[in-house]
């Protein structure tokens, strides 16, 4: 992992600096201090001391109050976290679907326990609260994705790609309305009008099956 | 379907033939995320119907007519609260999203952005002209990486179709002489797309509000409400995502079709979302007043396991004992109001007989407890300090019966005293877990072992 440097992180980023400013009125710059702070968490993994002082000039308010913000939530980190930043739901429904035996797999996998990165920065486990994908459960976010459905073997194959170095595809799970093939299409009338296609109220069960959609991370 | 001589029986089934899938038209259909894919399907019509045929009092009235109740779980009539806002006084005036979807059993927004995103915008855009604010902020929660890159990516479409920015749906003079139509000036409206970064708390309104100025997200004292003082202390409303969704339809088709779905008290149509151990999970579209087990049965094909309890609406509502009385309810917010419990965001969680009640409860406090925010004594020491201790007391098999009565007093005494309804939303489905399953945290301390062990349910 690289050292950061005392370069500013914004000095060589203007226009970027100033597309984040401006998407906030006159009186609102303080609203850009978060998004400030994803851009360098993307960048760099992490906010360290020196960005916090940085962002905190740039929207003009203390280091304190910027580090009182950056504190409160739960996806800012203050140490750099691995390469794949493991991050599984321990919530009801992802509970009811194992998501207790996937963190205990993860556990074994890793050799880390939630909150740890190992040693060679490759991967960081945290138990992580709700991610809005109950049903699709258990889901097990790395980075900016979710998997979703995360099977014992799928577990297996997800390791499999991060011990090659790369970055897992995800398969988008569906359920429920979120399968297309029952889905009613509306076409458009000649006349103008909408009009539902005559197969509309089918509620023919899904079969639970998954959409493969790469490009998603 | 039975009907009575000139009104028709309101459509409560989602079976009933005159039913259609209206929210979730397009999600889960590959593609629709654009906005070629939308507009081919009549995509921002409603909105230029709204901005170019109605006043912002009729867009209102019209949604005053269709029964429209917020859905991000409190259920206030949608109208109503667009008309609390102040007369226009030269203020700039907000419209907010809140995209925070983060109770526990909820996740239907999260498709709705991903999938539909434009519907959303155009939702926030009709909003927006029928309560005369410019600007809309759609907020995010940090965790819907996917939502967050489509909804950029569909303002950004908006903004160079001129769906968004300066002059939406302005017109040209049309014709000469006295029969010309004059040039509209169109509506000026633009949407801040912003990122949480993981806080459950930015779901209460103030708070939300609070996080999007760049401030810890604790909740504000209320009154003044949002419509008073909200974003930057000026004239606000916010809306649920899958309100906004609904507004479009509204306005296309007319506050009386939607009114012509669901009950007494809830009209329309509703995304419901069904987890745990069911056959087929996921988030179903309904009308109003359908049944459990409509939803359970019907949709989600069942439990796969016998199952001893419900959560109706996400984990802050109190759970119901499963059993044929229940399953025949209709999930409408009266009927829910009536039997204990409440509507929520109509995120069912089904609890199987196999699962200890304890440890489920233990489960949702811990929940609650991390996302205590701190702000106010009551939910800093109660939700967040003792009552996950006593939970992990009991599962370590070290309670008594003592503790379970202190419990239930601790929860009877946190209810409605705290800032927010955080401290509430945990202390609801603890206290509801007591009045129906007391028999498991008896058994808990009798005999040091719950009644049910550990069981994995995790697949292969």
């Amino acid at each position: 992992m690289d050292l950061p440097t005392l370069k500013p992180f914004f000095e060589d980023k203007p226009e970027l600096l100033q597309e984040i400013l401006d998407r906030y009125p006159p009186n609102g710059r303080r609203s850009a201090l978060m998004p400030l702070m994803w851009e360098v968490q993307r960048a760099e993994r992490h906010i360290g001391e020196a960005r916090l002082h940085e962002i905190a000039e740039i929207v003009g308010v203390t280091v304190t109050e910027a580090k009182g913000v950056m504190s409160f939530y739960s996806t800012f980190h203050e140490h750099p976290v691995g390469r794949f930043h493991l991050q599984v739901c321990r919530t009801l429904s992802c509970k009811l679907a194992g998501g207790d035996e996937l963190y205990r797999a993860l556990v074994e996998e890793t050799g880390l326990v939630s909150g740890e990165t190992d040693a060679e920065g490759t991967f960081s486990l945290q138990n992580v609260e709700c991610l809005g994908s109950c049903g699709t459960g258990p889901v097990l976010q790395v980075n900016d994705t979710y998997h979703e459905r995360v099977t014992r073997t799928r577990l297996a194959e997800l390791f499999a790609e991060m011990r090659a170095g790369r970055e897992p595809v995800p398969t988008r799970e569906r359920g429920g309305d979120n399968v297309s093939a029952d889905k009613a299409e509306r076409v458009d009338a000649p006349d103008g009008t909408s009009v539902d296609a005559p197969d509309g109220t089918s509620v023919d069960a899904p079969d639970g099956t998954s959409d493969e959609e790469g490009g998603v991370a | 379907m039975s009907t009575v001589a000139d009104k028709p029986a309101a459509i409560t089934s989602r079976f009933d033939p005159r039913y259609e899938i209206t929210l979730y038209r397009h999600v889960g259909v590959d593609g629709a995320h654009t906005l070629e894919h939308y507009r081919a399907r009549g995509g921002y019509r409603a909105a230029e119907k709204a901005l170019t045929e109605m006043t912002p009092t009729q867009v209102i009235d019209e949604v005053k007519a269709s029964g429209l109740r917020g859905r991000g779980g409190a259920g206030f009539p949608a109208g109503l609260k667009w008309s609390f806002m102040p007369p226009i006084d030269g203020r700039q005036r907000f419209i907010v999203c809140n995209a925070d979807e983060s109770e526990p059993g909820s996740f239907k927004d999260r498709y709705l952005m991903e999938d539909d995103p434009h519907q959303l915008i155009e939702g926030m855009l009709i909003a927006g002209w029928a309560i005369q604010a410019t600007i809309g902020v759609l907020y995010v929660r940090g965790e819907y990486y996917v939502a967050y890159e489509r909804m950029r990516d569909a303002i950004a479409e908006a903004r160079a179709a001129g769906l968004l920015g300066r002059g939406v749906f302005a017109t040209e003079p049309d014709g000469e002489g006295d029969e010309a139509t004059p040039a509209s000036p169109g509506f000026d409206f633009d949407i801040i797309l912003h990122r949480g970064a993981g806080a459950y708390i930015c779901g209460e309104e103030t708070a939300l509000m609070n996080s999007f100025e760049g401030l810890r997200a604790n909740p504000r004292l209320k009154p003044p409400f949002p419509a008073q003082a909200g974003v930057y202390g000026l004239p606000t409303t916010i809306n649920n995502v899958e309100s906004f969704c609904s507004v479009v339809h509204i306005v296309e088709r007319g506050g009386a079709w939607y009114a012509s779905m669901g009950t007494d008290d809830s009209k329309g149509t509703k995304l419901y979302q069904l987890s745990g151990p069911v056959a087929r999970p996921g988030v179903y579209e309904m009308p109003m007043g359908a049944t459990f087990r409509e939803l359970i049965y019907d949709l989600g094909g069942g439990p796969t396991e016998p199952a001893k309890a419900l959560i109706p609406g996400g984990s802050s509502t109190p759970l119901l004992p499963w059993s044929d009385e229940t399953l025949d309810l209709p999930m409408d917010y009266g009927t829910m109001a009536r039997v204990g419990s409440m509507l929520g965001t109509g995120g069912v969680i089904v609890i199987p007989e196999s699962q200890c009640m304890v440890d489920a409860m233990a489960n949702v406090v811990r929940f609650y407890a991390h996302e205590s925010c701190g702000k106010c004594t009551p939910c800093r020491e109660g939700v967040a300090t003792w009552l996950p201790k006593m939970y992990q007391k009991l599962l370590a098999g070290l309670g008594t019966r003592d503790d379970l009565t202190l419990m239930e007093e601790m929860v009877r005494n946190l209810r409605g005293t705290a800032f927010c309804p955080l401290a509430d939303a945990c202390a609801m489905p603890v206290a509801a877990s007591f009045q129906h399953f007391r028999n498991e945290y008896e058994h808990l301390v009798d005999h040091g072992a719950p009644k049910y062990p550990t069981v994995s349910r995790w697949a292969e």
